[in-house]
């Protein structure tokens, strides 16, 4: 790997060759000419465009339904995909729905997503074909790009707070079911390993996966991996080809942005948010704000009275160099502290948290080496990290409990018979 | 005793919020257990006896050299045919001798196999009747099937059984040749099982299994590209790639009327997210901090500074949430919030530079489960507290609101007393004291 073909010739032979890699690497990847015809903003390029800007940005799991939809309800998916990724052009936002229109700017969007960050290598993660078991992740709680509407959206009438009462339980039902499900999905990819152990042609895998039993048992399957594991690989080939090779289409892109501003003025007005997505982000925000706010007054009425008795006393602690020395330590060191504390939770930060899914290997090997995590150290983490979430929740509660028995006590005509044992 | 009638209604807008809430939770935990079923039907399937490969469809017919269904074995088939019985009678012969217990089994799986494959041979015209027999394919596929396959006198001796419970074996035996090259002398490794008449279990014959070459092959290659390309990543392109991608984006900014960057709702989401976790870390070191019981003037110090600190700390944090506020909602102005990474990830994916998954070791089943029961159970908690927070916010305006002493007030309270200290599982009685008596 690693050799790097300067390609000098003109944009003649390099672009199309680019622009091909980057097709192939790409889910429905539409062909060169489509490419250049979107630079001139034919018509007959942009449906192509708007699919391939569907498929590229619906999430995951909504990709099937999502083909399903008029063209009209996918250009809205797109564009407010693009709006939440923050795409600052609003040309695509301002100008009314039609699948025939805006092919460059359907370009641009393209180059725009491409531009900012891995996002070829992010869309093969995606589908990447997974040959070993993992234990599902649930780190993604967050809700996927908008997609439509979700189809159970209430029709506006007020709730009985008895049915919340009842869907929370349901809730835990639904949890306690999981819980038990995937006790067996263990007992069984345990047994799977177990038995055939030996079987795998890496030495450091030892056994086989769900997977490759599974392709072994049913040649169908057989078929269907095989085939996915090939066409995965043509991606992955034209995308490292592509990353060779790209900076011909950026020289090209700006042709592009120059044809884009030469024909319409730069658009000055401010692009409407759509309310859709911005609303529940912001409430979130709204809640952590309150919830800070909360904080940061319990620190005050505490901080503040250890600050004025220890003023106080510090006149009779005596101003020698000592102590100066001792104070420097402590705020240096609390300062250091707090901004560990900070890292911690900053978005993106390093590989702290194993994120990407582990390939499951049974082994009675207690050395995992470079590549191997264990098992029981995941559940050392694990545990203190459950243990710290239900002190959470624990406080909550009570600081819940307290508020109400606060309101309940104003009337004193009225007893409150708590659960027994509380 | 008010339970019984009172019930309160929780105004439209709280509706929704409250609602879309819950049922996202239900939903998402639903959408968790059928991808889990999913899982756990192929599992249970695989320790199962497995069965005999249904009916192939012409396909891989396609990838043999020389396909057609129907046509009675050629006398070249057959002679061929006949060569190779004599090779497996006399690898049974060499098996025989040598092998002790464990491999009892097998011989005579091997000799029943090798007169099945006579009997196919010396009896041309009874392809169809062989057809019955097997039921699954032609005659002719299956000794094209023998033919293709080596028979390597390795550790295992791979028998050629023509019998129903083998079709699987064989089939894709047949179908790894076919799609590997055909080459006899290829070196192949058949994932064909030597087989008793007796059906194949995992339990008594996994270790048995092999993955055939094609298979591997492309699995190598996969790992190798990945490699590659996350290296390419690591490395980035070269500066030229990087100026021009920068300067793109940075002309197509300017030139889209706001210079500010506007973040988008995964930028706040994810920033919502990284504060809601700030927000617990902060308060449980502050909670650490009050529960510490000073001994000396240095630790009384340390406490009251690590307050103050933590103060200073959700000032800044307020004050992001303030700018955030103003660049989404606002009028377009100077660059004010920074944003996360070059580039938010899709969905919330980390974009991490190594794209191999590492491996997660386990030594036993009770482990695997703890570890499993415990990812399930920090998700789920995390859950709890969201909704916790959520219905906290909305239940508390409408108690202040609402007027205390009267029914409504009355199921309120009780039905918050619930859900918010109780997570819904126990509910209190409240009795009205009536001062008459």
């Amino acid at each position: 790997m690693g050799r790097r073909r300067h390609r000098v010739e003109g944009a003649a032979g390099a672009l199309p060759e680019a622009i091909a890699a980057l097709s192939r690497s790409l889910p429905a990847g539409p062909s060169p000419e489509i490419f250049r015809r979107a630079k001139f903003d034919r018509p007959e390029a942009a449906p192509v465009l708007w699919q391939l800007l569907l498929r590229v940005l619906s999430p995951l799991a909504a990709k099937d339904t999502l083909t399903d939809l008029a063209p009209e309800a996918q250009a809205r998916v797109v564009k407010s995909a693009l709006d939440s990724q923050g795409y600052p052009r609003s040309a695509l936002v301002q100008f009314p729905e039609g699948s025939s229109q805006r092919s460059r700017e359907l370009l641009l969007a393209l180059s725009w997503l491409l531009a900012r960050g891995p996002f070829l290598e992010q869309l093969l993660a995606q589908t990447r074909v997974q040959l070993g078991d993992q234990l599902p992740q649930y780190e993604c709680e967050a809700l996927a790009i908008p997609g439509p509407p979700a189809p159970h959206v209430e029709t506006e009438t007020p709730v009985d707070l008895r049915l919340v009462e009842w869907l929370m339980g349901k809730l835990r039902f639904r949890w306690r079911r999981l819980i038990s499900s995937q006790q067996e999905q263990c007992a069984l990819l345990s047994k799977i390993h177990l038995y055939t152990r030996g079987c795998h042609s890496q030495q450091n895998l030892d056994h086989l996966s769900v997977a490759e039993t599974e392709m072994l048992r049913d040649p169908e399957s057989s078929q269907q991996l095989l085939q996915a594991l090939e066409s995965e690989n043509v991606r992955l080939g034209a995308a490292l080809e592509w990353r060779q090779c790209e900076l011909v289409f950026w020289q090209w892109m700006d042709t592009v942005l120059d044809a884009c501003l030469s024909e319409t003025p730069a658009v000055t007005s401010q692009p409407t948010v759509l309310p859709m997505i911005s609303e529940r982000g912001l409430g979130e925000l709204e809640l952590v704000k309150q919830e800070l706010q909360a904080l940061q007054e319990e620190l005050r009425e505490v901080a503040e009275p250890r600050r004025a008795a220890w003023e106080a006393q510090v006149g009779g602690l005596g101003q020698g160099p000592e102590w100066s020395t001792t104070r420097r330590a402590l705020q240096e060191a609390v300062k250091q502290e707090l901004i560990a504390l900070q890292v911690s939770w900053e978005p993106f930060s390093g590989p702290t948290q194993p994120q990407r899914p582990h390939r499951l290997v049974r082994s009675k090997d207690q050395s995992p080496g470079p590549q191997g995590l264990q098992a029981a150290e995941m559940i050392r983490t694990l545990s203190a990290q459950e243990a710290g979430l239900k002190k959470v929740l624990h406080q909550l509660q009570s600081q819940c409990q307290q508020e109400l028995a606060r309101l309940a006590g104003a009337l004193p005509d009225l007893i409150w018979i708590m659960v027994p044992g509380h | 005793m008010l339970g019984a009638k009172a019930d309160y209604r929780v105004p439209t807008d709280c509706s929704r919020r409250i609602m879309a809430e819950v049922q996202g939770a239900l939903d998402s935990c639903a959408e968790r257990q059928r991808q889990l079923e999913r899982s756990l039907r192929v599992s249970r399937r695989l320790l199962e006896v497995w069965e005999p490969a249904r009916a192939l469809t012409p396909e891989p017919e396609t990838k043999e050299e020389a396909p057609t269904p129907a046509c009675p074995p050629s006398a070249q088939d057959l002679r061929e045919l006949e060569l190779l019985t004599q090779a497996l009678e006399k690898a049974v012969r060499v098996r025989k001798g040598p092998s002790k217990a464990g491999q009892r089994d097998r011989t005579p799986s091997l000799t029943s196999a090798s007169n099945a494959a006579t009997s196919g041979a010396t009896a041309p015209t009874h392809s169809q009747p062989s057809n019955q027999a097997g039921s699954r394919a032609s005659g002719a596929r299956s000794t094209k099937g023998t033919q293709r396959a080596t028979v390597p006198a390795k550790d295992y001796p791979k028998g050629r059984p023509l019998t129903r419970g083998d079709r699987t074996h064989m089939r894709t035996g047949s179908q790894a040749a076919g799609s590997g090259s055909g080459l006899r002398d290829q070196q192949m490794a058949p994932s064909a099982v030597p087989r008793a008449t007796e059906p194949f279990t995992l339990k008594d014959k996994g270790t048995l299994l092999q993955l055939p070459a094609t298979f591997r092959k492309a699995a190598s290659q996969n790992s190798r590209l990945w490699a590659q390309l996350s290296a390419v990543q690591a490395s980035d392109s070269t500066d030229a790639t990087r100026a021009a991608k920068a300067q793109f984006l940075q002309k197509l900014q300017l030139t889209s009327g706001c210079s500010s960057h506007r973040p988008g709702a995964a930028e706040v989401e994810a920033h919502a997210q990284s504060l809601r976790k700030a927000c617990t870390l902060l308060r449980l070191r502050m909670q650490k901090a009050l529960s510490a019981a000073p001994t000396d003037w240095t630790q009384e110090y340390r406490c009251l500074l690590v307050l103050e600190g933590l103060q200073a700390v959700v000032g800044q944090c307020l004050h992001r949430i303030q700018v955030l506020q103003t660049a989404v909602t606002g009028p377009p102005g100077p660059r004010l919030v920074e944003k996360p990474t070059q580039g938010s990830p899709l969905c919330g994916e980390k974009t991490d530079s190594s794209w191999s998954p590492e491996l997660l070791l386990y030594s036993s089943t009770k482990e695997l489960q703890t570890l499993a029961t415990l990812k399930l159970r920090v998700a789920m908690l995390a859950q709890q507290i969201h909704l916790e927070k959520v219905l906290m916010a909305e239940l508390f305006p409408l108690i202040n609101t609402q007027e205390p002493g009267g029914p409504p007030w009355l199921a309120l309270c009780r039905a918050a007393y619930s859900l918010l200290c109780e997570g819904g599982e126990h509910f209190l009685t409240v009795l009205r004291d009536d001062p008459a008596n």
